[in-house]
C-alpha cells in the first residue's frame, strides 16, 4: 500500500475520470444495445414496414396500431399456437420470448 | 499491490478510452461507405446504414440501372397477368428521404490495397467500407452454345428482371398453340430455389387460357424439386394436368440455336419452341473479379456476424453472392435481412462498439401457382456462436398447407412492403 503518495488533486482527477468512464461505458452499452434492438425489430420490416410502419392498403396486416402489450400478446399467441395464421405462427416459433418482448417494445405504438 | 502503479495505468487507460471514443464517433461520420449494387441487398444496406447511424454515416450507392425492377413477382409478367411497371420502383427516395448519395454507374474494378473503386465512367472513389451486393452472374459458358443462342435472341433467361422478362412473355405470346415451352434448372445453389417452378406455373396458367394444346417441360438438373416440392407437384397434377411435365436429373449440357434442340448429360435430345435455359450461377461478376469468391471460385465466404468477406477486410458482401449457411435460400427477402445485419455491424464497428453477437434473419418466399393463389415457405435463422453460422430454429418455419388466395393478397403485401423497406 502506498496510498500516502497520492495527492488529493490526483485522487480527484481519478474519481472524475472513473465516473466519466463508467458513464461513458454505460452510454456506449445503451447505444449499442439500442442498435441491437433496432436490428432485431428490423427483421419484421420486410413484411410490416420500416419501424413497423407498413404500406397502407398494401395487402399486409398493419401492426403499428397495436400497443407493445397488445403486440406481445399476439406474438406469444402465434408462438404457442393459440392464434392461427399463415406465416406468423411459423415465424414466431423461431424467436425466444425475450426477443419477442424486445420486438414488441420496439414496434408497439408509443 | 502497488496502487500508484494501478492508478497510473488506469488513468492512462481512461485517457486512451476517451480518446478512442471520440475517434470512433468521428470514424462513423468520416468514413466513406460505398454500396455497390442497388438490388435487394444493396438498396437496403444503403438505407439502413443511414437509419442505424441516425443519418450521420456518409453513404454512396453505385447502381447502373435508373430504377429497381423486382425479380420477385416478375414471373407474373412472364405469364402476362402483370406488367413490368407494376414491379418497378424508383431509386430517388433513397436520396430524398434518407440522404444516400446515388451514382448511376457501375463499378469496373476494386483495388483492395488502395481501397478504391473504379467506375465504368472512369472515375475513382475511395472507400473505408465497401458493401458489395451484385447479385448473380449467369455462367453462360456452362451450357455449350448458350451465349450464341442468347445473343441471337433465341434463348432468354429473364433471371434478372427487366427487358428480358417482357421479351420472354412476347415469345410465349407468339408461340403456336400446341407448342412446347421448356425451362431448365441448374444444380442448386442458384438464385431463388422455387423461382423456376413458379415460372412453370405462370407459363402454364397463360397457356391453359390462351393455347391449351401446348406443353411446359421442366428440365431439372436436380434430383427432385428443390423447394415446396409436394405443393408444386400437387398443383401441377390438379391445375395443369397433361400440360406440365416434370423431368428430374435432366442436366443440360448444350443447346443448338438453329434447331432449338437441347442436349443433356444422359438423356436424348429435346426440341422446344420457347427455350428458357437457366445456366449455373455464381456470385456477381465484380465479386468474382475482385477475388472475393473464395468458395469454389463461385461464391463469397463471409463472417456471418457482419457479412465481411473472409478474403478482404472492410468489404462486406450480401445477398445472392455469398456462400450460404445451411438452409439459407438465395432470396430477395434474405438479401434484405443480410443488409440489416451488416449495416448494424458496420455502424457498431465504426462507433467503437462491440457488434451484435446474436443476429437474427428470417426468410419468407411466396410463389404464385396461378395469378391469384399462392404458397409460401418461411424460416427463422439464429446465429450460432459455436459454429459461427446461422441455423434455422427447430420447430419454426414451414410451408403453406395448400395454395390460397389469402396468401395471394399477402404476397402482394409482402412485395409492396419490402420495396418500401428497401427503397422507400
Ligand atoms: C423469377 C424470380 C423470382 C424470384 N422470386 C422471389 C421471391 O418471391 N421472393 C424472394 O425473396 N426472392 C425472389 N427472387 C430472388 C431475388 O430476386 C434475389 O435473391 C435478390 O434479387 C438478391 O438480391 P441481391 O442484392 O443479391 O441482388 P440483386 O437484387 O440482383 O441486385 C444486384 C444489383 O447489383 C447491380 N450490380 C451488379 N454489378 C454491379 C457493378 N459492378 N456495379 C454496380 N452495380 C452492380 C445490379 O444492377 C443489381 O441492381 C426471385 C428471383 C427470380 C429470378
Amino acid at each position: 500500500m502506498r496510498a500516502k503518495y497520492l495527492k488529493p488533486a490526483i485522487l480527484a482527477t481519478i474519481y472524475i475520470g472513473l465516473s466519466q468512464w463508467s458513464t461513458f461505458a454505460l452510454a456506449q452499452n445503451a447505444d449499442a444495445s439500442n442498435l441491437y434492438k433496432r436490428g432485431l425489430a428490423a427483421t419484421c420490416a420486410n413484411c410490416h414496414g420500416t419501424d413497423g410502419k407498413g404500406v397502407v392498403d398494401g395487402g399486409m396486416p398493419l401492426i403499428n396500431g397495436l400497443t407493445s402489450e397488445q403486440m406481445l400478446t399476439q406474438l406469444k399467441a402465434f408462438k404457442s399456437g393459440a392464434r392461427e395464421g399463415t406465416i406468423m405462427p411459423q415465424l414466431a416459433k423461431g424467436y425466444s420470448d425475450e426477443q419477442l418482448e424486445i420486438i414488441a417494445n420496439q414496434l408497439g405504438k408509443k | 499491490m502497488d496502487r500508484r502503479h494501478f492508478i497510473g495505468n488506469s488513468a492512462a487507460a481512461l485517457g486512451l478510452l476517451a480518446g478512442f471514443s471520440g475517434q470512433a464517433r468521428a470514424n462513423l461520420q468520416k468514413a466513406e461507405i460505398l454500396v455497390i449494387g442497388g438490388g435487394y441487398g444493396g438498396a437496403t444496406a444503403a438505407k439502413y446504414l443511414r437509419l442505424f447511424s441516425n443519418n450521420t454515416a456518409k453513404v454512396t450507392l453505385i447502381e447502373p440501372n435508373a430504377s429497381f425492377v423486382s425479380c420477385p413477382l416478375s414471373n407474373l409478367v412472364v405469364g402476362g397477368s402483370r406488367t413490368l411497371s407494376e414491379i418497378t420502383t424508383p431509386y430517388d427516395n433513397l436520396s430524398k428521404r434518407h440522404g444516400v448519395k446515388i451514382i448511376q454507374d457501375s463499378v469496373a474494378s476494386i483495388d483492395t490495397d488502395k481501397k478504391t473503386v473504379k467506375l465504368a465512367s472512369g472515375k475513382t472513389l475511395r472507400y473505408d467500407k465497401a458493401v458489395v451486393s451484385p447479385g448473380v452472374t449467369l455462367m453462360m459458358n456452362s451450357i455449350e452454345g448458350l451465349a450464341q443462342a442468347n445473343k441471337a435472341g433465341v434463348t432468354l433467361q429473364a433471371w434478372k428482371a427487366g427487358p428480358e422478362t417482357v421479351a420472354l412473355h412476347k415469345q410465349l405470346a407468339s408461340m403456336r398453340d400446341g407448342g412446347t415451352f421448356a425451362i431448365s434448372i441448374p444444380e442448386a445453389p442458384y438464385r431463388c430455389p422455387p423461382g423456376p417452378y413458379e415460372r412453370a406455373c405462370q407459363v402454364a396458367n397463360y397457356l391453359k387460357q390462351n393455347k391449351p394444346k401446348s406443353k411446359v417441360l421442366i428440365l431439372d438438373a436436380n434430383q427432385d424439386v428443390t423447394s415446396k416440392g409436394a405443393l408444386f407437384k400437387k398443383v401441377w397434377a390438379e391445375q395443369y394436368a397433361g400440360m406440365i411435365e416434370y423431368l428430374p436429373k435432366y442436366n443440360v449440357t448444350a443447346v443448338d440455336a438453329k434447331t432449338k434442340t437441347v442436349k443433356f448429360e444422359v438423356q436424348d435430345d429435346i426440341k422446344a419452341d420457347v427455350l428458357n435455359l437457366l445456366p449455373a450461377m455464381s456470385a456477381g461478376e465484380i465479386a468474382v473479379k475482385t477475388g472475393l469468391a473464395n468458395a469454389n471460385g463461385r461464391w463469397v465466404n463471409v463472417n456471418f456476424l457482419n457479412f465481411e468477406s473472409t478474403a478482404q477486410k472492410d468489404i462486406h458482401v450480401l445477398g445472392d453472392s455469398i456462400q450460404i449457411a445451411p438452409a439459407m435460400p438465395k432470396s430477395g427477402h434474405m438479401a434484405n435481412q443480410h443488409a440489416k445485419v451488416a449495416a448494424a455491424a458496420i455502424v457498431a464497428e465504426l462507433s467503437g462498439w462491440e457488434i451484435n453477437p446474436a443476429p437474427v434473419l428470417t426468410n419468407t418466399c411466396y410463389s404464385f401457382v396461378n395469378e391469384k393463389e399462392v404458397v409460401h415457405v418461411a424460416s427463422v435463422h439464429q446465429y450460432n456462436a459455436a459454429e459461427k453460422t446461422f441455423k434455422t430454429v427447430p420447430g419454426s418455419g414451414g410451408l403453406s398447407p395448400a395454395p390460397s388466395t389469402l396468401e395471394g393478397v399477402y404476397a402482394w403485401g409482402w412485395a409492396h412492403n419490402i420495396w418500401a423497406d428497401s427503397l422507400g
